[in-house]
Formats: structure tokens, C-alpha cells, sequence
């Protein structure tokens, strides 16, 4: 099962401020533990919200707005996908994610979307369509 | 430079467990996906179970406490994702305003961190994370 585990922003991770030497290192190692477990498939950091933008699309017109957007807790500062054997196991490894400066953050754990999870209204077509254009995607990395 | 699309559809914060996309709007969508790829953008793209499937974790004085979804509090939730490669950050911004979103979602366009952007003593601190990526099947964008 595949599961994307969000890393929820905060004010630090907002302002641009760099974890400690401490930390990453510690999360360095966490990162080649997930590796070896073959569980990990891709870990990404975000720059802040300051540097991004929203698009609403209303009465047919997309608008674009500048971050920075207020409403921290809801914004993300970056994700792993892990591959596991259940949502409880996903859970047990992001409680293990290292804490060195005892930080209180908010990781979100969040099941990918399968063909299989789909049923008959995802047409034999459909699911061609997107086999295709994951292994064209996949050629790319 | 490499972007996440980030969609947020509103109401997705109160969607049951089983909730699938409206078959016209994946269809439409399909054929989004399919002119990232063909344009040579598209690195990876993911739909989302609702957060009543998902789980929350913190971490209050160090310890992790573990809350099941749906979370009543969440004005607004992750639906999916869109990974792309650009030249920039106005481009991104393009090709989310393509997206044939409804009225209730939102894009967030937020460009993907690169080791290069790091100043060299936390790149010498987070050295091997590019290698790790490498095992673990995926390269760093340019």
C-alpha cells in the first residue's frame, strides 16, 4: 500500500529557518533506515509558501494569488512516500521520525490512490489510459 | 526547477471512506495528465484517499500521539498532486491555471526544495540524501 506522509508546516519551516546539524543528520539516517527497509520511494522538501502561488478558477477565470498563505498549520512543508504492508505500519515508522530539539510538528499519514481501489465506473480504457501513462512518467526518472 | 501542484478540494476535509472522483471529472483530468506528459513536464501524480481513511500524528513534548481521521478541525485538505519540471515558477503557475478544476478546488503551486538551493553546510550535513535518493529510484530534478 502506498501512503503519502505529509510533513505539516510550521512557523520555522515557514521562515526559511535550516534544521540543526543535529537534526538532519539524524534524519539522514532515518531516510537510509526507510531505504534499507525498501520501504522508501521518494522524499521531497518544500520551499516556503512565500515563494508559491494559488490558483482559484471562478466563473471560468483562473486567479492567482502570492503566498504567503496564513493559515500555517493547514500548509505543507514536504512528504515521503513510503510503500508498506498497512496504515499501522506507516504510523509506527513515523513515530520514529527523529526529534532532537523536541520540536512538536504534525506529519499526516494519507493512503494513495490504486487502480484496484477503484471499481466497474474505472473502464478496462481508463485503466489502460493510465497504466501508459505511468510507465512513460516512470521512463522519465 | 521542479514544482508540486498541490489540489485542494474543498469539502474533501468531510468525505466519507469509499469516496471516488466523479467519473466526467476524471476524464477530464485524464486528459490534463496526459498533456503534462506529452508536453515532457510530468514526473508523478497521485490521488488521495480522504483524511477520514488517513491519520494524524504529533509529537507534544517529544512524545507521538496518534489521532485517526477525519479531523474535524481541517478547513482544508490535500486531494492529489502533481509533480513537474519547469523552467520556472511563472510556468508552473501556467500550467496549474490549465488544470480543469472546479470552482471548489485550489492549486498551490510550491516549488520542490533542490540540494543546490541549500547553503553548503547543511548540503554537507544532508550529504548522501542525493544518493539515497538514487537507491531508493528516484533522481533529483535539475
Amino acid at each position: 500500500m502506498k501512503f503519502m506522509i505529509i510533513m505539516k508546516a510550521n512557523k520555522d519551516t515557514e521562515a526559511g529557518v535550516m534544521p540543526s546539524e543535529q537534526t538532519l543528520t539524524q534524519m539522514g539516517n532515518f531516510n537510509e533506515e526507510l531505504v534499507n527497509a525498501g520501504i522508501m520511494l521518494a522524499g521531497e522538501g518544500l520551499h516556503p509558501s512565500s515563494k508559491g502561488a494559488r490558483v482559484k478558477f471562478s466563473g471560468g477565470q483562473p486567479a492567482v494569488t502570492d503566498g504567503p498563505f496564513s493559515e500555517t498549520k493547514e500548509l505543507i512543508a514536504g512528504f515521503w512516500m513510503w510503500e508498506v504492508k498497512s496504515k499501522e505500519e506507516a504510523i509506527e515508522w513515523v513515530k520514529r521520525i527523529p526529534n532532537p530539539d523536541g520540536t512538536d510538528f504534525e506529519v499526516e499519514i494519507r493512503q494513495v490512490f490504486a487502480a484496484e481501489d477503484f471499481g466497474a465506473e474505472f473502464t478496462p480504457e481508463a485503466r489502460e489510459q493510465e497504466e501508459r501513462l505511468r510507465e512513460r512518467i516512470a521512463s522519465k526518472q | 526547477m521542479r514544482f508540486m501542484m498541490l489540489m485542494i478540494p474543498k469539502g474533501y476535509e468531510t468525505a466519507a471512506p469509499g469516496t471516488v472522483p466523479d467519473a466526467a471529472a476524471v476524464a477530464a483530468m485524464m486528459k490534463y495528465n496526459e498533456s503534462l506528459q506529452k508536453a515532457g513536464v510530468l514526473l508523478a501524480l497521485d490521488g488521495l484517499h480522504p483524511p477520514s481513511t488517513g491519520a494524524r500524528v504529533t509529537f507534544p513534548g517529544g512524545k507521538p500521539k496518534v489521532t485517526d481521521g477525519p479531523f474535524a478541525e481541517a478547513k482544508e485538505v490535500l486531494g492529489g498532486y502533481w509533480m513537474i519540471q519547469v523552467k520556472s515558477r511563472e510556468e508552473a503557475i501556467e500550467w496549474a491555471s490549465r488544470c480543469p478544476a472546479s470552482e471548489n478546488e485550489i492549486i498551490e503551486v510550491r516549488q520542490v526544495q533542490e540540494m543546490s538551493d541549500f547553503p553548503p553546510d547543511v548540503q554537507e550535513a544532508a550529504a548522501g540524501f542525493a544518493e539515497m535518493q538514487m537507491k531508493s529510484g528516484h533522481s533529483q530534478g535539475a
